[in-house]
C-alpha cells in the first residue's frame, strides 16, 4: 500500500483547494529534494503531496512596478539564469547557483528552500539581503511576512497546514546598487554551507558608502540582515580598516544571538573574512 | 495510478503506485536499470535522467511527477543503429570507464550539457558533472570525452 | 625484441561498450524469477551480548520466507583471514553498530524490512572500547577473542622492520625530528553498495552472484560456513561497481547469508544494501596514530628512523594485519638509512571495523613519514625535492630491511620529471615570501610500493585459453576486474604474445567451476600475477599454434615469422591464422592451455623484522599545488603532477585513469573524506555527509611515466592501482605547510584544521545511525 497519495494541481485556486480538503492531511510537493529525502528515512507526517511545481502563476519572474516578483516554483536554475534577477538581484542568483549541483538545481525550488527552512539554506541569506517578502496563501486569505518572521528555526516556519508560499516580492534595489554571494563549503559543489554571505551595496559620489545589506547564512537560526553592521558601513569610505571593522562586528552581532558554540571558534573568523571579501566585491569593484 | 509520459520518444503508460520515485519506476516496473540507485538521497548522481531537457536525479522525482514530461534515460541514448554514440564512442576512446557505475549518469549528464552547448569550456564540463560523483577516474578522462564530442559536434554542425 | 603490436598503445577497454551503454548488469541490476529479497537484522548497540534472539515473530509477517542466525551455520558461521574472528551472523556478542545479528528473506523489500523488525533481540549493553589509546589499558573491556597467551585480548598485531639502533644514530645527527601524525579512517565510497545473490542448484548446491574482490576466497568460506562440498558451491563474478579493497569479507557475509536463504527456501536470494546500510556496516580503512623521530647530518644525508604507529581494527581484524605488515614494510618511505627500527601495533576496538583499502597500510604510513621527511629538510635548511633526490632509493642500494634493490628503481627519475613538469623551482621560490590572505604553495612526496602479496603468503596465479569454434579466444582469470582494467590488460598481453587482435579475445569474469584459483584479488597485484599467468597460458597456446603453422608451411619452427595475425614460411606466402588452427584440428591437437605464474620465492622474518618483503616496487613522485585562503582553511587544489615508475605500461589509458582516479581519492584523503564514531555511532551515514570529491575538487592532474621496467614483470610491468593514491595527501599537506607556514599533521586538513591548528569537536549521537539501519 502506498504511503501517501499524489496529487497535481494547474493552478494556486486548486492548489488552494487540494490543500484545505478536509479529511486529510496535505502538503506541497515542487522540487521534491528535500521531501523525498524526508520521506525516505522517516514516516511521511501527511496523507497526500500536492504537486505544485508546474503551476504557471508560480513560475514567473518579473518586475511589477517597484518589485520583483518571483513564483516559488521558481528552481534555482531558472532563477539562477534570470535575466532580471542577474542585473537587480545578483546575490540571489549567485547563491541559487551554489547550491547542490545541476540535478538539484534544475528540480529545487526557491519557495521549497524557504519552506524547508534549513539553516544552511542558500537562498535564505540572500532573500533577507533583498528585504524580501514571502506570500502566502490559504482558502480564507494571504498572509505576509519579512523572512525572519517566516522561519521561526531550524526547519520551522509560521506556514500553516492548508497554506501555500506562493511568492515573494522584493523592492527593485536603488540604482547603481551591486549585490553578491558568497559560500564556504567543505567541497566545491554538493555541498552543505558552513558560512554564506549575502551583501550588497553602493557608493555615492563622494565615494562613501549610500547603501549597505548585510546578511549571513548558516549562521543564525533565522535569517536576518545584520543592521548595525550597516550602520557602522553608511557615510563611511570603504577602506580596508573599515571592511575589517564591518568583518568584526559580524562576528560580533553573530556571537550575540547564537552565544558560543561548538563551531564559533572557526565561524568567528571566518564570518569576518566572508563579511570583508562579499563586501569588498560589492563596494570596492 | 496511470502515468503517461514519453519514455526515450516514445508514449509509454503504466500503472504505479504513487509513491514511487521516478528511479524505481525505471528499475522495478520498467525493467530500465541503466540508472543506477547509489545513495537514494540525490547527491551521487547515478541516477540522471533527463527530464524536459533538464538533468535531474530520478531518485529524488515522484514518479507521478513524470506524468506529462518527456524522459530521456540512458537507455535512450545511442546511434541510430542502436550502438554508441559519439559520446559514448568518447568514453570509449579516452579511457573514461572503470568500474562503470557512474557511467550512465554521466553520459547522460554530458548529453544534458551537449544539448545546450556545444562550446563549453573544460571547466563548464566540470560544473555540469558536479552532481555525478565518481569513485574511480578522477573525472579527468570523462572531461576529455565530453570535450572531444563538443569540438566533434562543433565542427558537424 | 621485436616492437611491441598492442602492449603500451592505446586500446579499447573490453567492457567500456556495455558500461556506456547502460547496458552492464550490476548485483542490483540483476532479477530472477521467483527471486526473494533479502534484509539484515543489524544491532544498534556498539558492544552487547546477545541475550534473546527469537525469530519465529519474523516467520508469521507475510512474505516472510525465511530467518537466519548463526545457528544455521558450521561453527556458528565462524570466518576470516588470516584471523577467524568474524561470524557471518553475530554469535553471542555484537562488537560494533551495524554488525548482522540475523537475516531475513521474503517476496518483497517492504516484508522483509518487517520481518526484521518482528524479530526479538535483545541486547544487554557491555562497556565499549572507543578510543584505540586505551584499547589495551588493563580495565578496558574485552573486545577481541580470547588468546591463548598473556597478551591483553584486545592486542592484535604488532609489525616490526629493525635495522641497528636508530635512536643511538640519531642522537649523533645535527638535525632531529620527533613528531606526532594522525591519518582518520576513510570510506571507499564506491558507488555501487555491496549485494550478493544466490541461486539455489538441483544438486542441492548454491551459485552465488557477487561483486566480490576474490571470488574463491568468498567460494572457500562459503563451503566452510554453509558445511557443504566445493563442488556444491559456485561463484560468478558480475561487474563490480567499484571497489578499491572494500568488497571482500563483507561480500562474503551477504553471500553466506543469501546463500543459507537460498538452500532454505528454494529460491533465489538477493541483498542490496542502502548507502546508509553500506556506510554503516561496512569496513573501512583504519586510523592511525604515528609517532616518527628521524635523524640527519647537517648536510641533508638521512641517517636513522623510528617509527612507531598504533592503529585501530575496529570490532574485528578482517585484513588489518595485513594492512599493518604492508604499513610497517613502507613506513620509513623510501630513502636509505643506517638504521631504522618500525612497531605498529594493531588494537581491538567497538569503533565499527576496519580492512583493507588501496594502499594497504602504506596510504596511512606515507601521509606521515612524507610529512616528517619534510620536516626534517626544512630542518636541514634544504628544499624538500633536493632532500628526497639525495637520500632516495637507487639501483643497487640496500634498503632498510635489508633487501638490495638490483634492478627496476624509476624513482630517481620520478623525482626529476615531476621537478621539471610541475616547474618547482620557480614556484618554491616565488611562493616563499606571502602575506596575502591568499596563498599558494607547492609540495612533494616520494614513494615506493611492494608488488602484490610479498611474502605475506603463496603468491601465483593462474589462466585458462581456449580457441572456440567461431575462432574467437577464451581467455580466463581468477583476479577480478572490479573496474582497474585487468581484464584489458590481461587481454592485451594474450594476443600479444598470441600475434592476434584484441578483438578476437574473449576476457571471462571469474567463475570459480571455469577459472583456476589465483589468490586474491588485491596488492595491485593483477597486472604482474594475472598478466604473467595470462602471458604464460597464452604462450603455451601459441607454441601449439606455431607448431601446427610449421607443418602446414612445411618448415622449421624458427623459419617461421608473422604477418599481422597470419603466419609466413619460407615462401613467404601469409596464411590466415584461421587457416592454422583448423590444421592444429585436424592434427588433432588441443587448442587450449593453462598457464600459471608463480611469484619467485621470498622471505621476511617477522620476529626480527628482516628479510625481503617484496620482489619489486613501484616508484613515484607527485607534486601539488594548493591555494589556501588563510582566513577561511578554505584549500583548493589548483594543479597537479604524478610521475610514476609503474614498469611498463601495458594499456595506456587504464594507466592514467588509475593515476587521476587515485590522486582524487588521495585528495579526498587529504581534506575532506572524514569518519566520525560518536561511541561507536557513525555520524556520517550518507554522501551528504560523507563527502568525497567532486568534478570541481579536482583540478587538472598532469601524469607522465617513468617505465622502467622489470625483468620478471610480464614485458616488463610492475603495478599501478594502490601506489597512485599514496602520496597525494602527504603532497598536498606539504603544499599547505608552504602556503601558509603551519603543518597540519592529523587528516583530513578540514577547514577547521587548516584555519585553527585543530579540528573542532561537534558531538554525535546514535540518531543517524538507527535512522539509516531502517531506511
Amino acid at each position: 500500500m502506498a504511503r501517501f497519495d499524489y496529487v497535481r494541481a494547474h493552478s494556486i485556486a486548486e492548489a488552494l483547494q487540494l490543500l484545505g480538503e478536509a479529511g486529510l492531511i496535505s502538503r506541497p510537493l515542487a522540487g521534491g529534494t528535500d521531501v523525498m529525502v524526508f520521506v525516505r528515512n522517516e514516516k511521511p507526517p501527511f496523507d497526500r503531496l500536492v504537486d505544485i511545481s508546474r503551476v504557471p502563476e508560480m513560475k514567473i519572474i518579473e518586475r511589477r512596478g517597484d518589485e520583483v516578483f518571483i513564483g516559488a516554483a521558481v528552481t534555482f536554475t531558472e532563477a539562477e539564469q534570470n535575466a532580471l534577477l542577474r542585473e537587480v538581484a545578483g546575490c540571489l542568483a549567485e547563491a541559487c547557483r551554489s547550491v547542490g549541483g545541476p540535478a538539484v538545481r534544475n528540480a529545487g525550488t526557491l519557495g521549497g528552500n524557504v519552506a524547508n527552512a534549513a539553516a544552511c539554506a542558500d537562498s535564505l541569506p540572500a532573500l533577507a539581503c533583498l528585504d524580501a517578502v514571502a506570500h502566502v496563501r490559504s482558502l480564507t486569505g494571504e498572509r505576509s511576512f519579512l523572512l525572519n518572521e517566516l522561519i521561526q528555526g531550524a526547519n520551522r516556519t509560521a506556514i500553516r497546514p492548508g497554506e501555500l508560499l506562493t511568492h515573494f516580492t522584493f523592492p527593485v534595489p536603488p540604482a547603481g546598487v551591486r549585490s553578491a554571494f558568497l559560500k564556504l563549503g567543505r567541497r566545491n559543489a554538493q555541498a552543505i554551507s558552513r558560512l554564506s554571505m549575502a551583501a550588497a551595496g553602493r557608493l555615492d559620489a563622494a565615494g562613501r558608502v549610500d547603501y549597505a545589506r548585510l546578511a549571513p547564512g548558516a549562521a543564525m537560526p533565522r535569517p536576518q540582515r545584520f543592521t548595525e553592521v550597516e550602520a557602522l558601513l553608511l557615510g563611511q569610505a570603504p577602506t580596508d580598516e573599515l571592511l575589517a571593522a564591518a568583518g568584526a562586528k559580524t562576528a560580533e552581532v553573530m556571537i550575540g544571538v547564537t552565544g558560543r558554540r561548538w563551531s564559533t571558534e572557526y565561524k568567528e573568523i571566518a564570518i569576518q573574512a566572508m563579511a570583508e571579501q562579499t563586501l569588498r566585491r560589492v563596494l570596492c569593484q | 495510478m496511470l502515468i503517461e509520459f514519453t519514455l526515450n520518444y516514445q508514449p509509454i503508460a503504466i500503472e504505479a503506485p504513487p509513491d514511487v520515485t521516478l528511479l524505481h519506476l525505471l528499475r522495478d516496473h520498467l525493467n530500465l536499470t541503466g540508472a543506477k540507485e547509489g545513495c537514494s538521497v540525490g547527491e551521487c548522481g547515478a541516477c540522471s535522467v533527463i527530464m524536459d531537457g533538464r538533468l535531474v536525479n530520478s531518485c529524488l522525482v515522484l514518479a507521478p511527477q513524470a506524468h506529462g514530461s518527456e524522459i530521456i534515460t540512458i537507455e535512450g541514448i545511442h546511434a541510430p543503429d542502436g550502438g554508441p554514440n559519439d559520446l559514448q564512442e568518447n568514453f570509449i576512446t579516452y579511457g573514461a570507464v572503470q568500474c562503470g557505475i557512474c557511467i550512465p549518469g554521466m553520459v547522460v549528464a554530458g548529453e544534458a550539457l551537449l544539448m545546450r552547448t556545444l562550446t563549453p569550456t573544460r571547466t563548464e564540463i566540470r560544473t555540469a558533472l558536479a552532481g555525478n560523483l565518481c569513485r574511480c577516474t578522477g573525472y579527468q578522462q570523462i572531461v576529455d570525452a565530453i570535450e572531444a564530442t563538443a569540438v566533434q559536434r562543433r565542427q558537424a554542425s | 625484441m621485436t616492437e611491441l603490436q598492442y602492449i603500451g598503445k592505446p586500446a579499447r577497454r573490453v567492457d567500456a561498450l556495455e558500461k556506456v551503454m547502460g547496458k552492464a548488469k550490476y548485483i542490483a541490476d540483476r532479477k530472477l524469477p521467483g527471486m526473494l529479497h533479502a534484509r539484515c537484522l543489524r544491532s544498534e548497540a556498539p558492544h552487547a551480548l546477545i541475550k534473546k534472539l527469537d525469530v519465529t515473530p519474523a516467520l508469521a509477517v507475510p512474505g516472510v520466507r525465511a530467518v537466519i542466525t548463526s545457528e544455521d551455520f558450521f561453527e556458528h558461521s565462524l570466518f576470516g583471514f588470516p584471523v577467524k574472528d568474524e561470524y557471518v551472523l553475530a554469535y553471542r556478542k555484537v562488537r560494533y553498530v551495524g554488525e548482522a545479528i540475523a537475516a531475513v528473506a521474503a517476496d518483497t523489500p517492504e516484508a522483509a524490512l518487517a520481518g526484521v523488525q518482528a524479530i526479538v533481540c535483545e541486547l544487554e549493553p557491555l562497556p565499549g572500547v572507543f578510543d584505540m589509546e586505551h584499547a589495551l589499558d588493563p580495565d578496558a573491556a574485552q573486545v577481541g577473542p580470547d588468546r591463548p597467551d598473556d597478551q591483553h585480548p584486545n592486542f592484535l598485531d604488532l609489525l616490526i622492520v629493525r635495522q641497528a639502533d636508530p635512536l643511538a644514530e640519531i642522537e649523533q645527527c645535527a638535525v632531529k625530528l620527533d613528531e606526532r601524525y594522525s591519518v582518520g579512517p576513510q570510506e571507499h565510497a564506491y558507488i555501487e553498495p555491496e549485494g550478493a545473490l544466490a541461486v539455489p542448484t538441483r544438486e542441492g548446491g548454491v551459485l552465488v552472484y557477487a561483486p566480490n574482490q576474490s571470488p574463491f576466497v568468498n567460494y572457500g568460506v562459503l563451503a566452510m560456513v554453509l558445511d557443504l562440498p566445493h563442488n556444491l558451491v559456485r561463484v560468478i563474478q558480475p561487474p563490480v561497481g567499484g571497489s578499491f579493497g572494500g568488497k571482500d569479507d563483507q561480500i562474503y557475509q551477504m553471500s553466506a547469508q543469501v546463500a543459507k536463504l537460498a538452500l532454505l527456501t528454494g529460491k533465489p536470494v538477493r541483498l542490496v544494501y542502502s548507502r546508509e546500510e553500506s556506510l554503516i556496516s561496512s569496513y573501512k580503512r583504519d586510523p592511525m596514530h604515528i609517532r616518527i623521530r628521524l635523524g640527519a647530518d647537517s648536510d641533508g644525508t638521512l641517517r636513522a628512523v623510528k617509527f612507531e604507529g598504533l592503529m585501530d581494527s575496529g570490532a574485528y581484524a578482517s585484513e588489518s594485519t595485513f594492512t599493518a605488515w604492508r604499513g610497517s614494510i613502507h613506513a620509513m618511505g623510501a630513502y636509505r638509512y643506517n638504521a631504522c627500527a618500525v612497531d605498529i601495533k594493531c588494537v581491538y576496538t567497538n569503533n565499527g571495523y576496519y580492512g583493507a583499502f588501496r594502499g594497504f597500510g602504506n596510504t596511512e604510513v606515507c601521509a606521515g613519514i612524507e610529512q616528517a621527511i619534510d620536516e626534517l629538510a626544512c630542518a636541514v635548511g634544504m628544499d624538500p625535492l633536493d632532500f628526497r633526490l639525495k637520500n632516495c632509493l637507487h639501483v643497487g642500494d640496500r634498503t632498510a630491511h635489508g633487501q638490495i634493490l638490483t634492478e627496476s628503481v624509476g624513482l630517481p627519475d620520478c623525482i626529476k620529471t615531476v621537478r621539471r613538469l610541475s616547474d618547482w623551482d620557480r614556484k618554491r621560490a616565488a611562493y616563499a615570501n606571502q602575506t596575502g590572505n591568499i596563498r599558494r604553495g607547492i609540495g612533494v612526496a616520494a614513494l615506493y610500493h611492494g608488488t602484490s602479496l610479498g611474502a605475506e603468503g603463496a603468491d601465483y596465479a593462474g589462466s585458462t585459453i581456449a580457441v572456440e569454434q567461431n575462432y574467437s579466444i577464451d581467455l580466463t582469470s581468477g583476479l577480478t576486474d572490479y573496474g582497474t582494467g585487468s581484464r584489458t590488460v590481461f587481454t592485451l598481453i594474450a594476443a600479444e604474445e598470441l600475434g592476434v587482435s584484441p578483438d578476437r579475445i574473449h576476457m571471462q569474469r571469474p567463475d570459480t567451476d571455469t577459472a583456476i584459483e589465483s589468490g586474491p584479488t588485491v596488492a595491485s597485484r593483477s597486472t604482474m600475477l594475472g598478466g604473467n599467468a595470462a602471458r604464460v597460458a597464452a604462450d603455451n597456446l601459441r607454441q601449439t599454434l606455431d607448431y601446427a603453422a610449421a607443418d602446414l608451411l612445411g618448415c622449421e619452427l624458427h623459419q617461421l615469422v608473422r604477418s599481422g595475425e597470419a603466419y609466413v614460411g619460407p615462401d613467404e606466402e601469409p596464411v590466415a591464422w584461421e587457416r592454422v588452427v583448423d590444421h592444429a584440428r585436424e592434427m588433432g591437437l588441443a587448442l587450449s592451455a593453462h598457464g600459471k605464474w608463480t611469484a619467485p620465492r621470498i622471505e621476511w622474518d617477522h620476529h626480527h623484522g628482516t628479510g625481503t618483503p617484496y620482489m619489486a616496487y613501484h616508484f613515484a613522485s607527485q607534486v601539488a599545488e594548493v591555494e589556501v585562503d588563510m582566513r577561511t582553511g578554505v584549500v583548493q587544489v589548483v594543479n597537479f603532477w604524478a610521475v610514476h615508475d609503474p614498469g611498463k605500461v601495458i594499456f595506456p589509458q587504464g594507466a592514467y585513469g588509475q593515476v587521476y582516479g587515485g590522486v582524487a581519492q588521495g585528495l579526498g584523503y587529504a581534506l575532506m573524506e572524514q569518519i566520525t564514531y560518536t561511541n561507536g555511532y557513525l555520524q556520517e551515514t550518507n554522501f551528504e555527509s560523507y563527502l568525497i570529491p567532486t568534478s570541481v575538487d579536482v583540478p587538472e592532474i598532469t601524469a607522465q611515466f617513468v617505465e622502467a621496467p622489470f625483468s620478471k614483470g610480464p614485458y616488463g610491468a610492475k603495478n599501478i592501482a594502490e601506489p597512485s593514491m599514496v602520496p597525494a595527501a602527504p603532497a598536498i599537506l606539504n603544499a599547505i605547510y608552504h602556503a601558509t607556514g603551519k603543518r597540519v599533521r592529523d587528516l583530513p586538513a578540514n577547514l577547521e584544521r587548516v584555519l585553527l591548528g585543530h579540528d573542532l569537536a561537534k558531538g554525535g549521537s546514535a540518531k543517524a545511525c538507527k535512522l539509516g539501519l531502517k531506511t
